[in-house]
């Protein structure tokens, strides 16, 4: 080929290099994602920007009718590194998150280790169950709990009274901050246990049945088997639920603000609790949003280890 | 490639249907409408009152339409914020009286004159006094209502009590007598104290000389944790001890006290007037109690003085952002006019001026809530009260008395010193 030509079909090659087809084949994607990513930052990316701008404003009633905030720089920061309360409620929510998932990630794997042993029928009427209480609102499942915990006309102490399990006649379950979380948590573990059990019993359908086979016939025993065998295989989904678990039980609200009729003590406070009475209560919003951005940059930490794992497993490319 | 540009377009389509349709908020211009926020007890208490409020209004402004909605205590405050921010305050807007100094010194209220409304020259001056703020009437008094001892007539006679206790002492005594002849009840009180009850409680620390907080060269400082205070509530807690098997851990409104004493497990407990005939409405309570029924002031340790009660109350202000302020002011003169105030009262409450008052007398559901006037309390008048109540520091710490969860010296002084930090805040 001599120079010539070849320059001749490079220069047609450069052409059809920016035809009309390889042009929309490289715009599509994009223009496809533009609808969502509008709906994205309009919804969760521009509030998140005004409290974090919040954070860094004074914002009481007094700014809220003016609409006009006092820009005060790392203030709010400072005011709640020093104050006690925040760090005993950090800690408090640190702890509660750290029981709930825990108890939520075994009891989750153990019930889908029975849902693969038991028969159909037992299935499909766990499963179903399951799906119950995974469809309950949360709001009615709170309500619910709370009349069975009922002090003057609850069953729970009723039940107790009757078996002999010792005299519950009028017990306040809420006047102990641990009994209080004890009944918390119950209602939080067994709102959450349906996403793992469900989700551990896809994965271990996926489990191969040979390796169990082999291992049992190496004598292995059934705990052996299920941290030999069953744990290394499915480690990338205990680590996505239990970095879910961690997200959503950090961010536990409703079961606390409703089952204590909307005034809980600061006994009671986990963070979330503790920036919307901040904000809407005594009317701090800067003082509020400060402590949301700090709950957001602790979630961010936990979604990161999320993110990579989900790109490790070779999820996203 | 058809195909893809074909995608792109109708998914842009979409989007743009999406965003003109999502756009149909509220359409401006409509007929002259105002939107009034009352509390639930306007709905179950006086709505003939609402009703004819309404009509007056009206009739002096043909056309112009009354959107009245109802709000709940422990919500309305959030969501009056929430409505400033969102420029969709109401018009007219119900406060509880112990809440209208935070937002009157915010600059939430519009300023009016008292002229505009009726029998304002005789107001109670308690009530004025939650409505005035660096010299300007930002608000206009409601009605007021004091706490007093509700009982049943047929459970006193039968523990053998003589009439009813004039002193704090003989409450006690009469009270164990109660106990003694119907506490094999388990659900028995003979008087039925709900621990986060922190109204009635602060009775028993103002009776005995104590003060919720003082304020000293500009500062506040709470001083629940003086002597006096303590005494008080060291009384209170015995006898609440010795009386009540209330739960601990609810308020005076969770559930309403009316709805055990409908029951039959309850002799007497404090309560507002409208709370009697609560207890005989069908719905919740039972009307076959309407002949034992009585009250009385709850008496004081002092012979011959009833124990302070919290002069709670409401008010009805306009908030600055409305846009209807003169229609606003003509539908609270026709809501606070004499007739309505009579209703008012009927339900068990006080009326906000003085020369109203005589309303209550031959009302005997109503008298004994009027003599209980006499001694009365208020919260400290500070911007940031509104806070104190909203961040439960009263209600924790009764409930941390009541139940023993902390010593009363202990309890009163980490309250003194949450309510110092508060009031003194911004």
């Amino acid at each position: 080929m001599t120079v010539a030509e070849s320059e001749v079909s490079l220069a047609s090659r450069r052409r059809r290099r920016w035809s009309r087809h390889r042009v929309m084949g490289a715009v599509a994607p994009y223009a496809l994602l533009a609808p969502a990513a509008v709906v994205l930052g309009a919804v969760l990316f521009y509030p998140l920007y005004l409290i974090a701008r919040l954070s860094f404003e004074k914002y009481g009633l007094f700014e809220l009718i003016r609409h006009q905030g006092k820009w005060i720089g790392l203030d709010n920061y400072t005011q709640i590194i020093h104050d006690g309360q925040f760090w005993r409620v950090l800690v408090r929510t640190i702890v509660f998150t750290a029981v709930n998932v825990s108890l939520t990630m075994v009891l989750g794997t153990a019930i889908a280790l029975l849902l693969v042993k038991v028969s159909g029928v037992v299935r499909y009427m766990l499963t179903g169950a399951l799906v119950f209480v995974w469809a309950t609102p949360v709001v009615v499942a709170v309500d619910v709990w709370r009349w069975i915990v009922d002090p003057q006309f609850g069953i729970l102490n009723w039940a107790l009274t009757k078996v002999h399990a010792g005299d519950f006649f009028h017990h306040d379950w809420f006047v102990n901050p641990w009994s209080g979380f004890a009944v918390i948590t119950g209602l939080v573990v067994w709102g959450a246990i349906p996403f793992v059990a469900i989700t551990v019993f896809a994965g271990l359908s996926q489990v191969p049945g040979e390796l169990i086979e082999a291992a049992r016939i190496d004598g292995a025993r059934s705990w052996n088997v299920f941290r030999e065998v069953t744990f290394p295989l499915l480690k990338p989904i205990f680590v996505i639920l239990a970095s879910l678990s961690i997200i959503w039980d950090f961010q536990v609200f409703n079961q606390i603000w409703i089952m204590l009729d909307q005034r809980p003590s600061a006994d009671y406070y986990l963070m979330s609790v503790y920036s919307f009475v901040e904000s809407f209560r005594l009317s701090e919003y800067g003082l509020g949003s400060a402590i949301a951005v700090v709950m957001v940059l602790i979630m961010f930490a936990v979604t990161f280890v999320y993110i990579r794992q989900m790109v490790k497993a070779g999820e996203v490319r | 490639m058809k195909v893809r540009f074909l995608v792109v377009a109708v998914l842009a389509a979409m989007l743009a249907v999406a965003a003109t349709t999502a756009s149909g908020g509220t359409k401006k211009g409509q007929a002259d409408k105002i939107v009034v926020w009352l509390q639930d007890d306007a709905k179950n208490g006086w709505p003939e009152a609402v009703a004819a409020a309404t009509k007056a209004f009206q009739a002096k402004h043909p056309g112009a339409e009354v959107d009245v909605q109802y709000q709940q205590w422990t919500t309305h405050l959030t969501k009056l914020d929430a409505a400033i921010a969102g420029n969709n305050a109401p018009d007219v807007v119900e406060m509880g009286n112990t809440e209208t100094t935070k937002y009157m010194a915010a600059g939430a209220f519009a300023p009016m004159q008292a002229k505009s409304f009726p029998n304002s020259k005789k107001w109670l001056s308690g009530l004025k006094d939650s409505c005035t703020y660096g010299g300007k009437l930002l608000c206009v008094p409601y009605y007021t209502g004091a706490r007093a001892v509700i009982y049943r007539k047929d459970y006193y006679r039968a523990a053998g009590l003589k009439g009813t206790p004039k002193t704090l002492d003989q409450f006690v005594v009469d009270g164990k007598k109660l106990m003694k002849k119907y506490g094999s009840d388990r659900n028995f009180s003979a008087f039925y104290f709900p621990g986060k009850n922190w109204y009635a409680s602060m009775g028993f620390v103002y009776d005995y000389g104590g003060q919720i907080a003082v304020r000293t060269g500009g500062k506040w400082k709470g001083t629940l944790n003086s002597p006096q205070a303590i005494r008080g509530l060291t009384k209170l807690k015995s006898v609440v001890r010795a009386l009540s098997r209330a739960p601990l851990t609810v308020d005076e409104a969770h559930p309403y006290p009316s709805i055990p004493f409908g029951k039959g497990s309850v002799a007497s407990f404090v309560g507002n007037g409208w709370e009697w005939p609560y207890t005989l409405d069908p719905k919740v309570g039972n009307p076959d109690l309407a002949p034992v029924m009585a009250a009385y002031p709850m008496p004081s340790h002092i012979k011959g003085r009833y124990m302070p009660t919290f002069l709670g109350g409401s008010d009805l202000a306009v908030p600055i952002t409305s846009s209807k302020k003169s229609l606003a002011v003509d539908w609270i003169a026709a809501f606070t006019n004499s007739a309505n105030m009579r209703a008012v009262a009927k339900a068990g409450n006080i009326p906000n001026a003085t020369s109203l008052v005589g309303f209550t007398k031959g009302l005997p559901k109503v008298e004994p809530f009027a003599k209980a006037a006499k001694y009365s309390w208020f919260i400290p008048k500070s911007p940031n009260w509104a806070n104190v109540e909203n961040a439960n520091v009263l209600q924790d710490m009764c409930s941390q008395i009541l139940s023993g969860s902390k010593s009363v010296k202990a309890a009163t002084t980490s309250a003194s010193n949450a309510i110092t930090k508060i009031l003194n805040a911004g």
